[in-house]
């Protein structure tokens, strides 16, 4: 997996716009709020489309693994992820 | 499937249906169960239990249970927890069903199977009901069921649940249902040598569990585990030696399960993969949830709601409430007076009007929340309310219950059964009576009109400003509990969570139509179930309230004493009146009397004394006795002040004529102490709307936060804060203002 990685700096998924693929290469946090992350499919390896910000800023929304999944800023800056180059390269 | 056993269909009894929320859990248990089904909670919590019956393809009848929605064993919410509890055989008055039926989601597959893959671990006969494959061909994924079967090693049935397409095969599927055999989830490296060590040491168990059960320990799952599993004190001993971190363990399940999942998903779904273009539920959201649109979408739908709630069920309310009062009159009529008639009129029929008033706006409001549930909606509410609501601690989902406590906190409080997190729904719950609710305004209405009214300002110079003024206090009053409301909130995040981060992940669920029978069956349950249980409550309760108004009954020489003090002043009846108008002169004699006897039973009653004994208690507030019965009655419901105020000045009951309000305005305004100062002030019309505002005043309210949260302590406590928060602020309200402006 870790070849497929374009060599960004990996930074947290709080940091992107709307519109951003990225993938997914760590979750952090407390015990109970990691394990719902990758319980929800937020596993490393995984790739994610931001789509948008609510309209007061948080929270935000995401795809993933096809269904769309909204998580606080605060759960966002957990999860760690590098930005993918090409949309092309984004599968379920 | 060589280590598949088929279960004995003549054994299957129970059935449960497993699954991720919006999965179409309920649609299928409908479509399996019919009518013939019933709600109750599991003893002690408030999590519905949702059972019905089905008969299978061989004549069995067996019982269907729906388990509550959720998205792992590993249990994150009172309802996950149950369903979790209710698996693995944990709880005493639900055993584990014989067949466990995993409802799956084919447009979602993925994050639905790691559900199915804890559910393979419980070693019982399972059945897949593959529901919304038409959603997922439509996409471009269509999931081939066979495949699916044999990856799973199990049946897979496709359904659609409110077609009731695929019922039939599934209860023929029901009967052949096998213990699927057992992927091998190996974790990688150190931590699955970790594993199998302590595995090898679980001796006591069954040789197929060892390796779960220490993949669960070491991850630190529940304590219901722990002493589920008839641990060795040795082994516990040895697992407290193991420095393992039990994140990395977790992560690494996990996760194991989805890398066998994406296999499972790549051989399943035979589709090239995304469609090409936005789906439905993507250019719906284009709009809904808008940076602009969206809120304003938002405001408009929210509005309806509260239009509906607020204004459509007031007629409806007062037509329940006259369709009682009619019934109990016409019970009543043939009777002579006395306390029968009193008790069946005044708290019998009473008692069931105050419970059924209430029936309108909680069916409208649960038919909303209904619709905006089952549509899909109500994520994104909770999605764009949420950054608010976070800042005191509460969640996106306080939103809806908040803004229905403004027409009656009883629907409100009912609605926060849709927060997950125990902490935030509890705050929401103590939180929602500060909302000024429709039972406050009567009072809001005869305080404000009676001294900011126009009488107060006749010809002054504020006098074209008096809407101006009545407006602005009536604002004052909302705004008051609101910040009341967002300032407790705050308190109980730091308080009670101690700091710490409740996370918000929610799951935007693909827009569906509502079904129109799965809508009117929740408004009719959540109805029922406050009339039963809540219903109970407010009904005795006001039983008792009557009886406090009722006894001790005044002595019949002071009830003579009165009618002798009205007869002193001489009956003037005109020489040429006629017979009729001779007789209303009569008339209006003896109904002056009954009021003012009325009037004087109400004092000599236990709620006159307790308004008396109270005084010392409340004059610091600027009240007299008569505005403690006021205060006292309105436990009953908050409008009953006014009806009481109207009694105790022995005008009659305003409710029944608006005139009235008027009369007791001027009356109250009058009113002085023996020393000759008013007994009533703009001032200490201010104190009694801040003490309105804050009081947790309403035994109804109280008796569903009972109902909702399962025990006595969470009401007594709102009851005690939010009654101590009044006379504090009512208090100051009156000392600061008398200071000010010198009374």
């Amino acid at each position: 997996m870790n070849a497929h990685l374009p060599h960004t700096v990996p930074t947290t998924l709080n940091h992107f716009a709307p519109g951003a693929h990225v993938r997914v290469l760590d979750v952090a946090g407390p015990l109970a709020v990691r394990r719902r992350l990758l319980e929800m499919g937020l596993c490393p390896g995984v790739a994610l489309e931001v789509l948008r910000r609510a309209p007061l800023g948080d929270p935000l929304e995401v795809r993933v693994r096809g269904y769309l999944l909204s998580l606080r800023l605060d759960q966002a800056t957990q999860v760690t992820v590098a930005a993918i180059a090409s949309v092309t390269s984004v599968a379920v | 499937m060589t280590n598949a056993a088929a279960a004995t269909p003549s054994a299957i009894h129970t059935i449960a249906l497993g699954g991720n929320p919006n999965c179409g859990k309920t649609t299928l248990f409908n479509a399996l169960t019919g009518l013939r089904q019933k709600v109750a909670n599991y003893p002690g919590i408030t999590v519905e239990k949702k059972t019905g019956r089905c008969t299978l393809a061989n004549g069995n009848v067996i019982e269907v249970l729906d388990l509550p929605g959720t998205y792992s064993l590993v249990p994150n919410s009172p309802d996950e927890q149950v369903a979790m509890e209710v698996l693995r055989g944990l709880r005493a008055d639900t055993p584990p069903p014989d067949v466990i039926v995993a409802v799956v989601d084919a447009s979602n597959l993925a994050r639905n199977l790691l559900l199915v893959s804890q559910l393979m671990e419980l070693r019982r006969p399972m059945v897949v009901a593959l529901n919304m494959s038409d959603i997922a061909s439509r996409r471009g994924l269509p999931v081939n069921a066979a495949l699916l079967a044999e990856e799973l090693g199990m049946p897979v049935i496709p359904v659609i649940g409110h077609k009731s397409v695929g019922i039939p095969e599934l209860k023929a599927a029901i009967q052949q249902a096998v213990i699927p055999r057992l992927p091998a989830w190996t974790l990688p490296g150190a931590l699955g040598q970790a594993v199998t060590d302590l595995g090898s040491t679980l001796t006591r168990m069954p040789t197929d569990e060892r390796e779960r059960t220490a993949r669960r320990l070491l991850s630190h799952e529940t304590a219901a585990d722990l002493t589920a599993a008839r641990l060795d004190p040795v082994i516990v001993e040895k697992i407290s030696t193991i420095t393992l971190d039990p994140g990395a363990v977790m992560q690494a399940d996990i996760e194991a399960r989805y890398r066998w999942i994406d296999g499972v998903v790549a051989r399943a779904v035979q589709g090239s993969g995304f469609k090409a273009g936005p789906n439905l539920t993507d250019r719906v959201d284009a709009v809904l949830v808008h940076r602009v649109f969206g809120l304003g979408i938002f405001a408009l739908i929210m509005a309806i709601l509260f239009v509906s709630i607020f204004w459509l069920a007031d007629p409806l309310m007062g037509m329940c409430q006259d369709a009682v009062v009619w019934l109990g009159k016409l019970i009543t009529d043939g009777m002579s007076g006395g306390m029968l008639k009193s008790l069946i009129q005044d708290g019998v029929f009473a008692g069931v009007g105050g419970v059924v008033v209430f029936v309108p706006q909680i069916a409208l409001l649960f038919l909303f929340l209904a619709v905006l549930e089952d549509s899909g909606y109500l994520a994104r509410a909770a999605f764009l309310m949420d950054r608010l609501l976070a800042k005191v601690g509460l969640h996106g989902r306080s939103f809806i219950p908040l803004l229905s406590s403004f027409a009656c906190a009883i629907p409100g409080v009912m609605a926060t059964r849709t927060i997950e997190n125990r902490r935030e729904r509890l705050a929401t719950i103590l939180v929602a009576p500060f909302m000024s609710c429709s039972a406050r305004l009567p009072v809001y209405g005869l305080l404000i009109g009676a001294f900011f009214g126009p009488a107060m300002f006749a010809g002054g110079p504020y006098a074209s400003y008096t809407w101006l003024i009545q407006g602005g206090i009536m604002l004052a009053c909302y705004l008051l509990g609101i910040v009341a409301a967002a300032v407790t909130a705050y308190g109980c995040k730091v308080i009670l969570g101690r700091g710490e981060v409740t996370p918000f992940i929610l799951e935007l669920p693909s827009y569906k139509l509502p079904q129109v029978g799965e809508v009117v069956r929740q408004m009719w349950t959540n109805t029922a179930k406050f009339l039963t249980k809540a219903g109970t409550i407010i009904f005795c309760l006001s039983i008792v309230l009557w009886a406090m108004a009722y006894f001790p009954r005044l002595p019949s020489e002071r009830i003579l004493e009165i009618a002798n003090q009205h007869n002193a002043t001489a009956l003037v009846i005109p020489v040429d009146a006629s017979v009729e108008q001779e007789e209303e002169i009569r008339g209006a004699r003896a109904d002056d009397i009954a009021v003012a006897v009325a009037g004087a039973q109400l004092e000599h009653s236990i709620s006159g004394r307790i308004g008396h004994a109270i005084e010392p208690l409340i004059a610091p507030l600027g009240y007299d006795w008569k505005m403690g019965v006021g205060l006292i009655a309105a436990f009953a419901a908050r409008e009953v002040f006014v009806g009481h105020l109207g009694i105790v000045y022995s005008l009659g009951d305003p409710e029944e004529d608006s005139d009235k309000i008027e009369k007791l305005q001027e009356t109250i305004r009058r009113d002085t102490y023996s020393d000759g100062r008013p007994v009533w002030t703009p001032l200490v019309a201010v104190s009694l709307l801040v003490w309105f505002v804050l009081a947790m005043q309403c035994i109804s309210t109280v008796a569903v936060v009972k109902r909702e949260t399962g025990g006595w302590s969470w009401p007594l406590f709102q009851l005690v804060y939010m009654n101590a928060l009044a006379y504090l602020g009512a208090l100051a309200t009156y000392q600061i203002g008398s200071r000010l402006f010198g009374g």
